[in-house]
């Protein structure tokens, strides 16, 4: 997510003036430092600080390991992210496989109506939710319209909305990392094992699910990240009925004004995504490990 | 068998792009409901609605949202280019280093930078400053790195080669800078600078922690209202934001020519 290769053009000019180059850097140095390194370093000495006196203490993280609250909001945290990536990966392949593979001139629009809503922005679509879930929402309205139900079924402040809203909002980075993995998969595979007799069915499961693996990580990985980390849809779907890390950090802040103990729950959130994101790094790694034993073997 | 699973295939894919769809389906329709209790599908339109987005509670946060996204995706622009230009094309020593502490606020959430942010302007007193000053400043953190990345991307990518042949016909490095490389990364900054520009203002993360009351982001007065009404107004005010990101794409794109880029296509 944030490598980036540094293979520039072998031999660029402009030698000499490495002074300048320093010069030139100068001001995005100087503004992550002010504007992010030194809040992060303030906001980790304040985890260790009592709010009031500011004398170092280690009672912020012994709260959040035993008051109960924090430990369940960190997991509703942990099983949110983990169902917004299982929904966004099932949901993205199909889709992902169309995009991969179709040469037909619905593609454009199939690709149009799977990233446009990115555009709109999180507001917009975690409000069409909201209208749409609702206790006097869109679907409880026509059930109770078709006399199917009485009351309205609970849909939203809850773990089931906040999953549906956040799957819709990051749905189109889950295809575009599935799409990539699928079109390096060569078809020709595919059209081999369909001639040799295998049916659809077999191609699939033996085919393309294990030779398209590392997209399917990577889904899974960029759903988890982007979903622990939201606000705004756990916030508006959730409410104070559904509370996750990022909801319950904003209330610490802005309601209690206890910033110790909010420091530490960002602490909290920014290691699990660390470790995410860890993993993903180390899978890879493996990965090009393993593919690079195997070449040198072979050759 | 083999029928059974295309069909299969073909209505996941209808549902999933009616699960994508639906919700801003949803709000246009609702946007356009003459009933203040929103329904889908009216039977009778209306744009009444979009009429109340002159009001002052709509415009005011939708100009202070569209001044804050212009000034940061100029600053981050210059600070992109600048910082891309030191690491790849000066090659300056440990690039690669600098690169990634350059890139390193994108591995921390948004609401962990927004917490350390008020935090740090809280402990050293500047409490003063939040509001226009301390939003920019975040969403400069924000945009930044996505920018420099960009901009990193195109330096890298373009063909040195024009660079020498011009170096070698006597070119000073002033008149390569600005007929040459500048002209040859156009489309990837200017790329990165809308980018910059919706993502600041589409920001809700960050805004939350630093806003004024009362001077407010359109997003963070959109919550706000929502958290206590749902009405079609909120609908006509989000089916505007929308257009409006639209538009500056769309204008963006005229300038700088960068949907080729966006698809993947190289010159």
């Amino acid at each position: 997510m944030s490598t980036i290769a540094l293979t520039a053009p072998a031999t660029m000019p402009g030698a000499p003036a490495r002074s300048s180059g320093y010069l030139v850097l100068a001001p995005s140095c100087l503004v992550l430092t002010v504007f992010f390194a030194l809040p992060m370093g303030t906001m980790i000495g304040m985890s260790f600080m009592d709010a009031q006196s500011l004398s170092p203490t280690l009672l912020n993280y012994q709260r959040f390991f035993s008051d109960g609250l924090s430990l369940a909001g960190l997991f509703r945290t942990a099983v949110m992210s983990i169902l917004v990536a299982v929904c966004v990966t099932v949901l993205g392949y199909p889709v992902a496989y169309y995009l991969a593979r179709s040469r037909s001139r619905w593609r454009a629009l199939v690709f149009a109506l799977a990233l446009a809503p990115e555009l709109a922005g999180v507001v917009l679509r975690t409000y069409g939710w909201l209208i749409i879930l609702e206790d006097r929402g869109f679907i409880n309205d026509m059930l109770i319209n078709l006399g199917l139900i009485a009351s309205p079924l609970p849909l939203s402040k809850n773990l089931f909305a906040v999953v549906v809203g956040l799957a819709h909002v990051v749905l189109p980075f889950g295809i575009l990392s599935l799409t990539t993995s699928i079109q390096g998969i060569d078809p020709n595979l595919e059209r081999a094992a369909q001639m040799l007799g295998a049916s659809r069915l077999s191609v699939v499961r033996h085919i393309i699910l294990p030779l398209s693996v590392p997209g399917i990580v990577s889904s899974l990985l960029i759903a988890f990240t982007m979903a622990a980390s939201a606000y705004a849809t756990p916030a508006l779907l959730g409410g104070a009925r559904f509370k996750v890390l990022a909801t319950m950090i904003y209330e610490q802040v802005l309601f209690y004004i206890d910033w110790g103990f909010a420091a530490v729950m960002a602490i909290a959130l920014l290691i699990m995504m660390l470790v995410i994101s860890f993993l993903g790094i180390r899978y890879e790694a493996r990965r090009s490990s393993r593919r690079s034993t195997r070449e040198g073997g072979a050759s | 068998m083999n029928r059974v699973l295309t069909c299969l295939f073909w209505l996941a894919i209808a549902l999933v792009l009616t699960f994508i769809t639906l919700p801003l389906a949803v709000v246009v329709a609702a946007s356009l409901s003459p009933s203040s209790a929103v329904t889908f599908l009216p039977w009778e339109w209306t744009t009444v609605w979009y009429g109340d987005l002159l009001a002052d509670r709509w415009l005011q946060p939708f100009l202070l949202s569209v001044k804050i996204a212009t000034v940061v995706a100029g600053i981050s622009g210059v600070l992109g280019v600048l910082a891309a230009y030191a690491v790849v094309y000066e090659r300056i020593p440990g690039s690669t280093a600098i690169m990634a502490g350059l890139l390193s606020p994108l591995s921390v959430p948004q609401i962990v930078k927004g917490v350390a942010i008020v935090l740090f302007l809280s402990i050293i007193g500047l409490q003063g400053v939040l509001g226009t000053p301390a939003l920019i400043a975040a969403h400069v953190v924000l945009a930044l790195p996505f920018v420099t990345r960009m901009a990193a991307t195109s330096l890298a990518n373009f063909d040195g080669n024009l660079d020498r042949a011009a170096q070698s016909l006597g070119a000073t490095k002033r008149q390569r800078l600005q007929h040459i490389v500048l002209p040859m990364i156009k489309p990837g900054v200017l790329s990165g600078v809308t980018f910059a520009f919706i993502i600041s203002f589409n920001n809700i993360p960050l805004s939350v922690f630093l806003v004024r009351p009362g001077d407010t982001t359109l997003p963070i007065a959109v919550i706000n209202y929502l958290e206590y009404s749902l009405d079609p107004v909120m609908a006509a005010v989000n089916v505007a934001s929308m257009v409006f990101i639209l538009a500056v794409i769309f204008l963006f794109e005229k300038v700088g020519g960068f949907s080729a880029q966006l698809h993947g296509g190289s010159k």
